[in-house]
């Protein structure tokens, strides 16, 4: 306790809560603008780090962290384009509700689902970090692998189409991440001799192809001039109802549980917590159809879950020093800038500075609901501004924010060859989350497909022998092989309800 | 393009891409080491999902695709030009560097993409020096992160900014 009151005063320094607010209102602007993250913030200041005073440095770090995923829900709900792949399944129902005129709800279930993402988080990640990193010892490469199946499956399970496509789509994601050197042997695989192929695709590009440039071609080929219109109902004040948090209690909690899980999972991270959630959030529902026409617990589900994904990555980096993300990986380098070790110890060995990355994490996020709650009535101005200029400025940053992902020109022309590929599947009715989730997961599922064989000397049964692994697999199927059966079911009752 | 079953369509490109695939697979190298599927399994088992669910959707989506028009032939000529002005764009930006080539973007992008309504030039000329400017050298300059400067000026000896 005494080091939380002792983390709560250093935060409210001037120096250091000025910086606070600053570096979350920047991440929070780069994580609205598709392409950038607040990942980028945390490189930009890491080098600035150097010269300054660790606690000062570590309040900038993960402010940033939480402005950038905690913003990133904005160019999701008003123009349709992920801010990053943590918003990825905000984009179904919170643009969907944009065109229905309520942009105003929509950003405040972004706001409100943000902020209850990050406290809940957080608040569980001060209070379980020590048996939580336990738990995620107990899991192996078996485990993980059945793990990212399962998240897969659920996904497709919230296919609006048809599940075949739904799993050509999954499988088609894998293919792309088999691209590059394989990891283990090293052997280059579709790359045809060309050196930009080495690495693998970059998920940024991907995005930009299949969301941004996919979005402004086909609304244009569509005959789309004008942006949706903006109602003005929701725009001042929370722009919520009491109801509106308790007729999606479920949602909330459930979906806290998921980012907070997934978050914790090292490798794994709001990318593809808000996927999972969403889909968990549509198989819940009583009304799975109205999912993808701007309902609300889908916002919800996808926020909630991104954000508390942020305190769930905090947990293993601080407890075990394993980064739950890419952006805890930054994290990490800050701590070894600063000389502390993260790991088992750490919590013992620098109580206060633990404190203080926890705490930090909580008053960030009360900082940026306020701070966007309070310019929220200014966001719409953005649907505003005429279609032509706006489509027109996406199309060139889009382009921009791939070359400055790889910086390689061969990413732009690449993202051009996917927006033709997101329109493609546009046309053949292919759901693109799919794809997506399958192309971030597919690397570390064949690494964890191959290390779970490896070290069970070449057995294959592995994966079904250990418990957990079989209860994520078995849900996995199921979550695959269910709902056409109760469709099915449900068809067949109709028709001898008819007769 | 009408009466197009787009679902056979797709089942035809992802088979011909799942036998790219395993043609291609078989090319890699197998080096295996101890114990572990190697670098081919995982590409041959994309190309098996591929394979099945191209023909499972042919089977059970194919009969229902009632072969509706995804767009008019004025709309397939606008997405062609769109997608013709972003492979230009994406040129423009190799050639003479990101900093022209946002300006020039802008302003054919605008005019593209404002169909029948009449817009200021001033207006669009302005934003696209401003947003092309703001871009290039806020990426640069403030983030450090370099943008292209153009081969073409590095071929004739010109130093950009």
């Amino acid at each position: 306790m005494a080091a939380y009151l002792t983390a709560f005063a250093e935060i409210f320094e001037p120096l250091n809560f000025l910086m606070m607010i600053v570096c979350v209102v920047v991440g929070g602007i780069l994580g609205a603008i598709p392409g950038l993250s607040g990942g980028l913030g945390i490189t930009l200041i890491l080098p600035l780090t150097f010269a300054l005073d660790t606690n000062l440095s570590f309040i900038m770090l993960v402010a940033m962290y939480v402005g950038g995923v905690s913003g990133s829900f904005i160019a999701a709900v008003l123009l349709g384009i992920p801010g990053s792949a943590a918003s990825i399944g905000t984009c179904y129902d919170g643009y969907p509700m944009t065109k229905k005129g309520k942009a105003g709800k929509a950003l405040s279930i972004g706001i409100f689902g943000s902020l209850i993402g990050n406290l809940g988080g957080g608040i569980v990640a001060i209070a379980c970090t020590k048996y939580i990193a336990d738990l995620a010892l107990l899991l192996g490469p078996w485990e993980y692998f059945s793990l990212c199946l399962m998240a897969i499956t659920m996904v497709i399970g919230l296919s609006n189409g048809s599940i075949y496509k739904g799993l050509l789509a999954a499988f088609f994601g894998f293919f792309l991440s088999t691209i590059g050197a394989d990891m283990v042997t090293n052997q280059l695989r579709f790359t045809f001799g060309n050196t930009n192929l080495y690495g693998g695709i970059n998920v940024v590009v991907l995005l930009m192809g299949t969301f941004a440039v996919q979005q402004v071609a086909t609304s244009y080929a569509k005959g789309q001039t004008d942006m949706p219109p903006v109602d003005a109902e929701g725009l001042s004040g929370f722009g919520l109802k009491a109801k509106d948090f308790t007729d999606n209690m479920q949602t909330i909690v459930v979906s806290l549980l998921i980012g907070l899980f997934i978050g914790f999972l090292p490798g794994m991270g709001s990318g593809i917590s808000n996927l999972i959630a969403y889909g968990q959030a549509k198989n819940m529902s009583k009304h799975p159809e109205l999912f993808g026409t701007g309902y609300d617990p889908g916002i919800w589900a996808t926020e909630v879950s991104n954000n508390a994904g942020v305190g769930g990555a905090l947990i293993p980096m601080i407890s075990l020093g394993i980064p739950g993300d890419a952006t805890t990986v930054l994290l990490l380098s800050g701590m070894t800038i600063h000389g502390l070790q993260a790991g088992p110890m750490f919590i013992k060995t620098n109580p206060d500075m633990a404190a203080l990355i926890l705490l930090t994490l909580l008053i960030s996020a009360i900082a940026i609901a306020l701070i966007e709650l309070g310019t929220k009535k200014w966001f719409p101005l953005l649907l505003k501004t005429p279609f032509h200029y706006l489509f027109g400025a996406i199309l060139v940053i889009s382009f921009m924010g791939a070359f400055s992902s790889t910086t390689s020109m061969f990413s732009v022309y690449l993202v051009l060859g996917f927006g033709v590929l997101g329109i493609m599947m546009d046309y053949f009715k292919m759901p693109a989350t799919p794809l997506m989730l399958s192309f971030i997961l597919g690397s570390k599922i064949e690494s964890y497909f191959r290390m779970g064989v490896s070290y069970a000397k070449g057995d294959y049964t592995s994966f079904i022998t250990r418990p957990i692994s079989l209860i994520f697999l078995v849900i996995a199927i199921g979550s695959v092989v269910v709902p056409p059966v109760m469709k099915a079911l449900k068809n067949k009752k109709a028709a001898k309800a008819a007769q | 393009m009408n009466k197009l079953n787009r679902t056979y369509v797709m089942g035809i490109v992802f088979l011909l891409l799942s036998a790219f695939v395993v043609w291609q697979t078989g090319m890699v190298p197998e080096r295996l080491v101890s114990n572990e599927p190697g670098p081919r399994f995982f590409p041959y088992m994309s190309a098996a999902g591929m394979t099945v669910f191209a023909i499972l959707s042919m089977i059970f989506d194919g009969p229902k695709d009632k072969g509706n028009q995804y767009l008019d032939k004025a709309g397939w000529k606008r997405l062609i030009l769109i997608l013709v002005e972003g492979l230009l764009f994406c040129v423009m930006m190799q050639y003479i560097g990101f900093w022209f080539a946002a300006m020039i973007g802008i302003v054919m992008f605008v005019l593209t993409l404002k169909g029948d309504k009449k817009v200021n030039m001033v207006t669009v000329i302005v934003l696209a020096v401003v947003l092309g400017s703001v871009c290039y050298f806020g990426f640069t300059r403030g983030f450090h992160i370099p943008l292209p400067s153009g081969s073409l000026w590095k071929a004739l000896g010109i130093k950009m900014l």
